[in-house]
């Protein structure tokens, strides 16, 4: 936790942002966590142009090769190199995660701030819907979705987004039926502001940490999900893979082959973990109540 | 509930932490010479007449015994229910001679009867046996299946007198015998039993229930859990049974692999269905005596969908079967001690090895489909691997997508589906290549060729020509071996020649067996008679 007398004496008069940002930078797991995330992108993204192997080559006299100073991370059982697999994976896996959560972090906290201040029965109906589409089977949902569509990558972000937008819209909708209550939004609604300025203003930005955090443990999720759709055949096709299927394939293995489950699943661990930190160190930075008291 | 489940295990863990070396569940089944048999699935049924799989072939084959058995080490015909057979000089009439001593589980004697009622019941269309064409060779068998003649008494078999059974053939059949040993559909059920517990001649009767079921064999089914256990124990009224060694057997269903592994590991098993791809070089380093790799009668194989416009033109199937390494995906994706196959019908099966064989030859194949006119892949759409949902099919169609891509520049995409849809898709010849496998059914060159005659249910690619059903046809009616087997050759070359799929390498049954099972040999039908087997506690 910042000082916080130390920062109010600092920086008197601050804007929301920047004591945030502020707040953020003392917070050296948060710090660690924003860095190890931008070197991970940067690897995935950067990486396959400097890697002299493609992701799909096979050479079998590699069969399961551990790291060496050849294949640094390996080879699988196809000879292929597991360091241009990873950064590959990597691509899909962050942009699946990043993709999908920003699609249900927008409609989520839309539609749960509506929904939580409107009250009465507009939010009765609107969170009925909300569990009505929580009662679809998520795996039939998305199986419809590929029927119509075809197969594509696209999608498989916008179908996991639209499912996973729900719970969000539940936790902010908690939180905002709280404030309401409160003097500040009484105050704004008396001075006559509308609706749409005092949601936009007021409540969504007194709803940030615990959406923030819910984020950072909603990427992960996503990130298994479309695991698991890879392994149903709706999701990546091989022999592009992401860092989930590759675990799942790596854990089959682990006996004979750990590093076909450990480096893939290091990378995943220090991404969820670095979401984590940076989540919590968000949160805190974003408590507008411990900011201004 | 949860906690008490909790405190239970707590408690046991304290309980069996005490004694130093516990006894597995295989140590005591080896005292109680019962083996422990995990059998991948729950079977459909145990009715020989309905169902279609071989893990019910493993189970009903403690239970029924047929006229004639198999030899446990060459699985040549031996006496079964019957003690001695005639043939004719013709080839078209068996006479066989049943046992005095041959008995059912209840004491009825088992009667020619009783085998002439069993095959009427299982050609009878209503009963929707799939394996019925097993028959066909007799008299009558196929139209009465068919329902082209409604008076099954017509049908080529006869009770002569009570332990006579004469069966006329439609043509001299000259694996009859082999194919009466092995499968199961040529096995006799006690008919009052199934009549008093259902229709008997549609699906779903009671009869194979534990406490209905009447058998033949040298064991009796005792208790059928679904998705536990099946367990079968010693039938004192088997004309065999002072030389059946074993008390009873458990049949296992255990779906995944990979748990199947670990019970074994835990000595919860005698004996494995499979083994996964990646424990098999563990194994052969740590426990070379555990593991087993036998020669199987099946192909692995990829249907070509003949009728899809960019595969039509039979040089690019002869281009994309040339450009495949078979070599190297045995030796690097399979590891199991497959062969590669270069024809359909595996090499050697009783005698024939197809004369036609394809080959590896990249330049050739780059030749092959310039000349169909897609030079270097160009033009030629993306070709869609499908294939069923599996770690072990995905790796090969991998690996085969890559070799087309480098050798051919043609691009390959993956589809896989679950089983059923699967098979679906395959029956509406919906795809361009899709993944197959067939396994023999009898030891014959004719269990393999005869799946792609033009109206065969297995075929599913589209392909049908006139001439390779007259050739299969006739080498089935033909009685001198030499000439029959010509016939084959001739049918498998026209095969490799149209070439409506793309073998990929014949099977090797891979799995662990516990070194306490004796009698047990290796064949390429993975059949092992359990009246010979028996368990024998081994030093450790």
């Amino acid at each position: 936790m910042p000082d916080v007398a130390e920062i109010d004496a600092a920086e008197p008069g601050a804007s929301l942002w920047r004591d945030a940002w502020l707040r953020l930078r003392k917070n050296r797991l948060a710090v660690f966590g924003g860095v190890a995330l931008i070197i991970i992108t940067l690897f995935c993204l950067v990486g396959p142009w400097l890697s002299r192997y493609t992701y799909e080559e096979q050479d079998f006299a590699q069969y399961a090769k551990p790291p060496s100073a050849l294949h640094w991370f390996g080879t699988d059982k196809l000879g292929r190199d597991q360091m241009t697999r990873i950064m590959h994976g990597g691509r899909i896996s962050l942009g699946v995660g990043i993709c999908a959560t920003l699609v249900s972090l927008t409609i989520g906290v839309l539609y749960g701030a509506l929904a939580g201040f409107l009250g009465g029965k507009t939010d009765a109906a609107m969170m009925r819907i909300v569990d009505i589409l929580y009662a679809l089977p998520f795996t039939v949902f998305v199986i419809l979705l590929m029927v119509v569509f075809g197969r594509n990558i696209v999608l498989l972000f916008v179908a996991i987004g639209a499912v996973e937008w729900l719970t969000m819209a539940r936790i902010v909708r908690g939180q905002v039926q709280s404030l309401r209550k409160q003097e500040f939004i009484e105050a704004a609604l008396s001075l006559g502001l509308s609706q749409r300025r005092i949601i936009l203003r007021h409540m969504i930005p007194n709803v940030l940490g615990p959406v923030a955090v819910y984020t950072t443990l909603t990427i992960p999720a996503v990130m298994l999900l479309e695991a698991f759709l890879s392994f149903l055949g709706l999701g990546v096709q091989p022999p592009m893979s992401s860092w989930g299927t590759m675990i799942k394939d790596g854990a089959e293995l682990m006996e004979e082959f750990p590093w076909l489950l450990m480096i893939p699943a290091a990378f995943f661990s220090l991404t969820l973990f670095s979401l984590n930190f940076l989540g919590d160190g968000l949160r805190d930075a974003l408590d507008v109540r411990t900011s201004k008291d | 509930m949860k906690l008490l489940n909790v405190l239970l295990v707590l408690v046991a863990l304290a309980v069996f932490s005490g004694c130093g070396k516990r006894e597995t569940r295989v140590d005591v089944a080896i005292r109680e010479q019962i083996l422990l048999y995990g059998n991948k699935s729950e079977p459909q049924d145990l009715d020989p007449h309905v169902v279609q799989g071989t893990g019910e072939h493993q189970i009903i084959s403690a239970l029924l015994e047929g006229l004639v058995a198999e030899d446990p080490k060459t699985l040549d015909p031996v006496p079964g229910l019957a003690e001695r057979w005639e043939i004719s000089p013709d080839g078209k009439v068996y006479t066989f001679h049943i046992r005095a001593t041959a008995k059912w589980s209840n004491g009825d004697a088992v009667t020619a009867d009783d085998f002439v009622k069993s095959y009427r019941r299982i050609l009878t269309p209503s009963l929707g046996s799939l394996y019925s064409y097993m028959l066909h060779p007799l008299k009558n068998a196929k139209a009465i299946s068919e329902g082209k003649i409604t008076d099954s008494t017509q049908l080529g078999a006869r009770a002569v007198d009570a332990r006579t059974l004469e069966l006329t053939l439609e043509c001299p059949t000259s694996y009859l015998l082999n194919s009466m040993a092995s499968h199961y559909t040529w096995w006799a059920v006690h008919m009052p039993t199934v009549e008093k517990h259902g229709d008997p001649y549609k699906p779903g009767n009671k009869w194979t229930r534990p406490e209905n079921y009447v058998g033949n064999g040298p064991f009796i089914l005792t208790e059928w859990v679904p998705n536990s256990v099946i367990r079968v124990r010693k039938n004192t009224n088997y004309w065999d049974a002072a030389n059946v060694r074993l008390n009873g057997i458990d049949f296992l269903p255990i779906e995944s692999v990979d748990s199947e592994e670990r019970s074994f590991r835990a000595g919860q098993l005698h004996r494995t269905e499979e083994l996964p791809n990646g424990k098999i070089d563990a194994y052969r380093k740590d426990n070379p005596k555990l593991l087993r790799i036998d020669d199987f009668l099946g192909n692995y194989y990829y249907r070509v969908n003949v009728g899809h416009a960019a595969l039509k033109d039979k040089r690019v199937r002869h281009a994309l079967s040339q450009a495949l390494d078979r070599q190297a995906i045995v030796d690097t994706v399979t590891r199991g001690g497959q062969r590669p196959a270069f024809a359909f019908t595996p090499p050697n099966t009783v005698g024939y090895t197809s004369r036609a064989q394809l080959k590896f030859d990249v330049e050739g194949a780059k030749k092959l489909l310039a000349d169909a006119g897609y030079p270097g892949g160009k033009g030629l759409p993306p070709v869609e691997i499908h294939y069923n949902t599996s770690e072990n099919h995905r790796a090969i169609a991998e690996a085969i997508q890559q070799m087309w891509k480098k050798n051919l520049g043609v691009d390959a995409t993956l589809r896989n589906e679950e089983w059923k849809v699967y098979l679906d898709t395959q029956t509406a010849t919906n795809y361009m290549v899709s993944r197959a496998g067939w396994i023999g059914d009898y030891p014959d060159p004719n269990t393999f060729l005869e799946t792609f005659l033009s109206y065969s249910g297995n075929n599913r690619t589209g392909f049908a020509n006139p001439e390779y059903d007259r050739l299969v046809n006739a080498a089935a009616c033909a009685n001198d071996p030499k000439a029959r087997y010509e016939l084959f050759q001739q049918a498998e070359a026209l095969l490799l020649d149209e070439l409506p799929l793309l073998p990929i390498y014949f099977y090797t049954r891979v799995y662990l067996l516990h070194p306490s099972v004796q009698n047990w040999f290796a064949n390429y039908q993975d059949h092992h008679p359990f009246k010979y087997v028996y368990l024998e506690a081994t030093a450790k």
